[in-house]
């Protein structure tokens, strides 16, 4: 059953007298979420909305990537490099409401503006970008330029130009022309001028009166098309969103439906799948990721490359063509594999230079994206394996658990050097972290979990024994014990943070920004919701999409910063 | 049968690549055998051959020479007063093309045929000096060598043809071809299929193949285990036979097969008749030893002399220009001569005798060989995927 | 040129606390030199830089038992000789906690940048090296950062959300320094090409958006905005300087693009990259590209490793036994000892440069420090810290000085005043200090 979004009022308060209802008051979890229609079956409604503040978000490297091509084509070439995203609350998309804008990333960005405008005015391609011919190519045309301005403005600052903007734009275009005696030359600094325009840079969000709820405010159409758009396609809103935006479409449900269903089967929507779990999964941190060649020969970044790749190829084969539950990711035994990962897989790929879908392992022994290269291989140091990393960053990532950082004296000589034969294994060595007092709050949490996996070394390669000791991978993950990394993904599966998190998290990943303390109600709707669709990530989306709390703004004095349901989570790299 | 786990330490280099852990508790296969089957890569090749010809004495007589050397010693082909070492050097050259030329004007190296054995090549006389290899006729003969680690009647003629020349030595340039290898232009594949044991099995299926795609190098260009090899498609190189394993020593019954060869960009055949394994096989999926056998001595000839058939990528048959240039220049830098070589092959041969005449044409061939696990998938047309273009042609 | 903008001073405020930053006297303080460059009697203009490297010292290998102008340098100062009087050594002054979080590798350092402790990445002021470029930076480039280990972080924050990034490929830094945009100062020809000045002048009607757009932000998204078009001047100021003829440098040469060069964090080619990228920034402070400089040799958690070896710097710092024969910690020696010799070779790229009657070090003053002292404890006492060059006469140098557990923003301070910064008070509760070093000013 899809999760629509709410009930009308009419069924707010007390339900109608049936036993189904009675059951299901006190079965569900919070009895806001629920109402029951007239004929007694339970219906998840969602709570009043709360929102939170208008924010100021940059785009992200794909983002901006994802926008030139679709406002001027994918031939069009984005040379510019881009600062590393800042993560906040575990996400970079969250960071993106707290980053500056350094002088690099204008120079950056304003070199960028300048290779996207040679090659749309170049002499060979303007004919297919300029919607018109000037009366001549070396003075000015005003209508011609308006044309242009016309026809690239909005979708750049994803709203019509005001009358002041379109001016400064024909003004500065004109001042080009004169001074540099080209039509086009002149164009291209207005069209320079366009792309390091705030307007341009920046999703600014405003907010308007909302008509419903007087005592709350929605975002501006225009705002909400562009948020719509960066959630459900990781893009900038093409013509038809920013011409519903226009039409007021957005504000009524239906019409609002519409445009959700539309940018769901988008062949877009993937890009969206794969941003967040991109930036869920930290595979920001790829760039720093260095292997020792001796120690692993069989790293380069062509493998680091194809393991995110395959993580991701594996979970949009998942949740979109195969329609699965979120939670059967960390249970995945089939996968998408290519030769230079076969290597580290041990598993034959037959293809020779492309993708082809095998079994994870041989023996039915790997399982789930946290057995993949890309986690075991991110969270581990160059050398060697890490429990600690890995136990932490399955905390962190897969069930919104903080882990507070160590103490700053810790003392590590009890720690023996990974070669010493008296402690072979790393649960050896890692004994002190249990025992020592300061040490076994945190280390309980983490290293339990990171041992399950120490039979797949530092690159990710599968070892039955390290240093000729056998490797014991059980333990306990919040009361459920295993035997091994398979026992750890069947836990990880069904623990009941799993798919908690990812709700919260990509909640967090739509608005930019942390959940607010009143917006728990809302959580356990979005989470009840979830559950009901059998954990699917799509209807999960077109959930939040089509939700009020979703556009919903926060009056501006009663808007509570700082205040987020799990405390701040540490965006900075712990040293472990 | 199930394995047992004693150890078995190996010769070779390669075992830092393959830090694999040995079998699981309880009976389970030898990580590099899946289902009874086990596919190995040749990692590293050479000629097996014998010790330095200066420390075991093999070449009382001296070493083979290269037609400007000849030259040299004729009295014409000493060096005259006053003669600059240009001038000189272009003299000798220049006498080298004529020697070089059959009488009806045909070039040596394309036609040794066509020139009279060469009492400068010189070959390995006695038959005492310990070589690589194993024994492939099961006989002891006169012109059989002691092998190096003890044990008699190893058959290694090609040794007696290139023991004297400098370029085979030890430290000489033509028992590197295992660089070429490297670099992927050609490759060898073995697949043992029926494996349940692999310390003694009395029954395993054995396969040989050329393989269709490049040696996988980690970045300090060492073979990576575990890759994904197709053979090559065309059935010609592909040679089925059984073998067993008794004590991790694999060994296989004779079979004839074809693998490929490369030089100066010229593709080559590179057959081995009565082809047969002697390979120690470790807990880990390293194996060392030897692929021998016996080669026709008309293409060992194009292999390591004459390239007479040398084909271009495409199939057809690499420019003359090509083909007599390298076969020339490579007499000139490694010190032989063409028909000196032909010849000499002619005289050891000792296999495979013609029926007619009985003279032999295949000459015995040791290959010490290293290898490592891979994966085996048939070549192009097998896989499930429909034919991509490669990551080059796709831009990525 | 630039005006500084009192907003941006005061940006670094502590609600309420006392961080007594002076307001600029601005009009002295604006550095006319850009016009000043005749051929005698010019004005060479200092410039300032910070050198960080990772994971601290062995203190009884760096530190001289002998305080003052004679003294020994042990071991590990030894690759130091030649700059023994350029050098004023500072040891034992502390980064002051007052109760906040320890983060390793991380408070320290940004606690001696910014003179305050905080638990995180997020500064509550820009650190010291922002604050010197916003007086001194109107060149092309405000400031340049670096990192010879492979990694994008540099330690300078001009606040919470805003680090800058640092450079980690030679061959990056030169296209960015010496490629397109860059005019060499002594081109026999000047001739302005009026590209830039359509630009510039389509980048300054950007700033017309910028009162609308304030009106229509939060609070705290005000100050990131402030950023946005703070930094499309800074891009404006730039172009403005390709409209006006570069002053000639003596001695300037232009130099050749680096070798593509490995970029990762094994010992060998971070020093090398180290090495290729000392001798870009050089020439590049040389022609007045930049007057601030920041580099970070090896993160403050450092990833530096030996090819082979499964562990790195750092996590040697943790793991490695002392070697009971010499008394600390074997390779993590090595390590330390390696950082001081990089830092050498720094100083080795500025003194090649000739300037004036002298070298381009002399012109410079450079604060190197590393995030801690001991890095097994993550101490933020007794943090190592140097200062290098002799800042055009401003800084004296040739002492080592002991802090006796002095807050570590009297450096700070000092540093600031030696570069011209009107201010008396620096820093925050038990760092807060308006005690100068006075040994290291002239």
């Amino acid at each position: 059953m899809r999760a629509h979004a709410k009930l009308v009022n009419v069924h707010r308060g007390l339900p109608a007298p049936s036993a189904l209802c009675a059951l299901a008051l006190f079965a569900l979890l919070a009895a806001a979420v629920t109402g029951c229609t007239d004929r007694g079956e339970p219906v998840l409604r969602e709570p009043d909305p709360v929102g939170g503040p208008t924010l100021l978000r940059r785009l992200t490297q794909s983002q901006y990537r994802a926008t030139v091509a679709d406002i001027f084509g994918t031939d069009v070439p984005v040379v510019a490099r881009f600062e590393r995203g800042l993560r906040s609350h575990g996400l970079i998309a969250v960071g993106t409401g707290e980053a500056g804008i350094s002088a690099f990333s204008i120079e950056q960005y304003d070199a960028a503006a300048q290779g996207v405008a040679d090659a749309i005015l170049g002499e060979e391609q303007r004919a297919e970008f300029v919607p018109c011919q000037p009366r001549s190519t070396t003075a000015f045309d005003t209508e011609c330029a308006g044309a242009f301005m016309g026809q690239y403005g909005p979708l750049l600052f994803r709203r019509p130009l005001t009358n002041e903007q379109t001016q400064r734009y024909l003004e500065a275009a004109r001042l080009g022309t004169e001074k540099l005696g080209g039509f086009y030359e002149g164009l291209k600094y207005a069209l320079v001028g366009m792309m390091t325009s705030p307007q341009f840079l920046l999703r600014i969000e405003r907010a308007q009166p909302d008509p419903q709820r007087p005592e709350l405010l929605q975002l501006d159409p225009y705002s909400k098309a562009a948020r719509l758009s960066y959630f459900l396609t990781d893009s900038t809103p093409d013509r038809e969103l920013l011409r519903a935006a226009g039409a007021g479409e957005l504000d009524s449900a239906d019409s609002l439906a519409r445009q959700v269903d539309r940018l769901l089967a988008s062949p877009r929507f993937e890009g969206a799948l794969r941003a967040f779990f991109g930036d869920m999964l930290e595979f920001d941190l790829f760039d720093d990721l260095a292997k020792d060649s001796e120690i692993y020969p069989a790293f380069n970044s062509d493998v680091a490359a194809d393991a995110k790749e395959q993580t991701l190829r594996d979970i949009v084969h998942h949740l979109v063509e195969q329609n699965g539950d979120y939670r059967d990711l960390f249970t995945l035994d089939q996968t998408f594999m290519t030769r230079p990962l076969g290597i580290i897989y041990r598993q034959p790929v037959p293809a020779r230079h492309d993708w082809e879908r095998v079994q994870l392992s041989h023996d039915g022994s790997r399982l789930g994206i946290q057995s993949h290269v890309s986690f075991l291989a991110l969270h581990a140091h160059p050398g060697r394996s890490s429990p600690t990393l890995r136990g932490k960053a399955i905390r962190n990532v897969f069930l919104c658990q903080e882990v507070p950082d160590p103490p700053a004296n810790v003392d590590f000589s009890v720690v023996q050097d990974p070669s010493n034969t008296y402690m072979p294994t790393a649960r050896d060595r890692l004994g002190a972290h249990n025992t020592e007092p300061a040490c076994s709050g945190c280390h309980k949490v983490m290293d339990p979990v990171g041992l399950a996996l120490e039979n797949y070394d530092g690159l990710g390669h599968f070892r039955a024994r390290e240093n000729d000791a056998v490797i014991d991978s059980s333990g306990f993950l919040d009361g459920t014990a295993y035997e091994d990394a398979a026992g750890l993904a069947a836990a990880l599966r069904n623990h009941p943070e799993t798919s908690r998190c990812v709700v919260e998290k990509i909640y967090r990943f739509a608005v930019g920004r942390d959940t607010v303390w009143d917006e728990r109600a809302y959580m356990d709707y979005l989470i009840a919701a979830f559950a009901e669709s059998g954990y699917r990530v799509p209807e999960l989306m077109r959930a939040i999409a089509l939700s009020d709390n979703f556009m919903a703004i926060s009056p501006p004095d009663q808007t509570p910063v700082g205040q987020g349901l799990a405390h701040n989570q540490s965006d900075g790299r712990n040293p472990s | 049968m199930r394995n047992a786990r004693e150890k078995n330490p190996l010769a070779g280099g390669l075992l830092a690549i393959l830090l694999l852990g040995a079998a699981g508790p309880g009976g389970a296969e030898a990580p590099f055998v899946r289902n009874g089957e086990a596919g190995f890569v040749v990692s590293f090749i050479e000629y097996g051959l014998s010790g330095d010809a200066q420390e075991t004495g093999a070449c009382p007589a001296g070493m083979t020479r290269n037609l400007p050397e000849i030259y040299a010693m004729t009295p014409q082909g000493k060096r005259r007063e006053g003669e600059s070492d240009e001038a000189y050097m272009d003299r000798l050259r220049e006498a080298a093309g004529r020697l070089g030329t059959s009488p009806d004007g045909r070039d040596l190296c394309m036609h040794p045929e066509a020139g009279e054995p060469d009492p400068w090549f010189r070959t390995v006389e006695g038959s005492d000096m310990p070589v690589y290899g194993i024994d492939l006729d099961g006989e002891v003969s006169d012109n059989d060598f002691p092998g190096m680690s003890g044990g008699t009647g190893i058959d290694n003629q090609w040794y007696r043809v290139v023991g004297c020349s400098r370029s085979y030595q030890p430290a000489g340039q033509s028992n590197g071809f295992n660089i070429a290898m490297l670099t992927g232009s050609w490759g060898i594949l073995v697949r043992l299929r029926g494996v349940d044991d692999i310390r003694n099995d009395d029954h395993v299926e054995v396969g040989l193949y050329a393989n269709a795609d490049p040696i996988s190098l980690s970045p300090a260009r060492k073979p990576l285990g575990y890759a994904t090899y197709a053979a090559e498609p065309d059935p010609r190189f592909h040679a089925t036979t059984t073998g067993r394993i008794e004590e991790g020593v694999l060994t296989t019954v004779p079979v004839d097969a074809m693998f490929r060869n490369e030089v100066n960009s010229m593709y080559l055949d590179r057959p081995l008749r009565d082809a047969r394994l002697h390979m120690t096989l470790s807990e880990n999926g390293l194996m060392e030893g030897y692929l021998a056998g016996y080669t026709p001595v008309e293409d060992m000839y194009n292999m390591q002399y004459g390239y007479r058939n040398g084909m271009t990528h495409a199939g057809e048959l690499a420019p003359l220009g090509l083909r007599s240039g390298s076969a020339n220049g490579a007499a000139f830098v490694l010190g032989h001569t063409c028909h000196g070589a032909y010849h000499a092959l002619q005289q050891h041969a000792d296999g495979h005798p013609d029926p007619d005449s009985g003279k032999y044409t295949a000459i015995s061939t040791q290959y010490h060989i290293r290898a490592i696990p891979a994966f085996i998938v048939a070549g192009a047309g097998i896989s499930p995927n429909p034919a991509q273009p490669t990551r080059e042609e796709a831009g990525r | 040129m630039s005006k500084i903008s009192r907003r941006g001073f005061l940006r670094g405020t502590l609600q309420g606390a006392a961080v007594g930053v002076g307001l600029p006297l601005l009009n002295c303080f604006l550095d006319d030199s850009g016009k000043a460059f005749a051929a005698s009697g010019r004005r060479i203009p200092v410039r300032f830089g910070t050198w960080v490297w990772g994971c601290g010292f062995i203190p009884e290998l760096w530190i001289p038992t002998a305080t003052g102008t004679e003294f020994e340098l042990p071991a590990h100062l030894a690759p130091l000789e030649p700059y023994r009087d350029r050098l004023a050594l500072l040891s034992g002054f502390d980064v002051k906690l007052d109760g906040v979080p320890n983060k390793p590798h991380i408070t320290g350092c940004l606690g001696l940048r910014t003179g305050i402790p905080v638990p995180d990445l997020k500064v509550k002021a820009p650190t010291l090296d922002v604050l010197i470029s916003d007086q001194i930076g109107d060149t092309r480039f405000r400031s340049i950062e670096v990192c010879s280990a492979g990694i994008q972080r540099s330690y300078s924050y001009r606040d919470a959300g805003s680090p800058n990034p640092s450079e980690i490929s030679p061959l990056a830094l030169y296209s960015r320094i010496f490629g397109e945009g860059f005019q060499d100062p002594n081109a026999a020809q000047f001739t302005p090409d009026p590209r830039y000045m359509v630009h510039k002048s389509v980048l300054s009607a950007t700033q017309e958006e910028r009162r609308a757009l304030m009106g229509e932000v939060g609070a705290e998204d005000r100050q990131r905005l402030d950023e946005y078009f703070t930094s499309i001047r800074e891009l404006e100021q730039k172009l403005a300087l390709q409209l006006e003829p570069p002053a000639p440098v003596e001695h300037f040469e232009m130099p050749g693009a680096p070798p593509e060069t490995p970029v990762d964090s094994e010992m060998e080619n971070v020093m090398e990259n180290h090495r290729l990228m000392a001798g870009l920034l050089a020439r590049a402070l040389q022609c007045n590209q930049t007057r601030v400089f920041n580099v970070l040799f090896s993160d403050t958690a450092s990833n530096l490793r030996r090819p082979g070896s499964s562990s790195t710097h750092h996590t040697l710092t943790h793991e490695e036994p002392v070697d009971p024969q010499l008394g600390h910690q074997r390779e993590v020696a090595w390590f330390a000892e390696k950082s001081m010799i990089a830092w050498r070779e720094f100083l080795d790229a500025l003194s090649a440069i000739p300037e004036g009657d002298g070298t381009l070090l002399d012109n410079c003053l450079v604060l190197a420090h590393s995030d801690c002292s001991i890095a097994k404890a993550h101490a933020v006492e007794g943090i190592p810290v140097m200062v290098a060059g002799n800042a055009g006469g401003r800084v004296r140098t040739g002492f080592h000085m002991a802090g006796k557990a002095d807050p570590i923003s009297r450096i700070g301070l000092t540093v600031q005043q030696a570069m011209g910064l009107q201010v008396d008070r620096w820093g925050v509760l038990s760092m807060e200090t308006n005690r100068v070093i006075p040994e290291l000013l002239a």
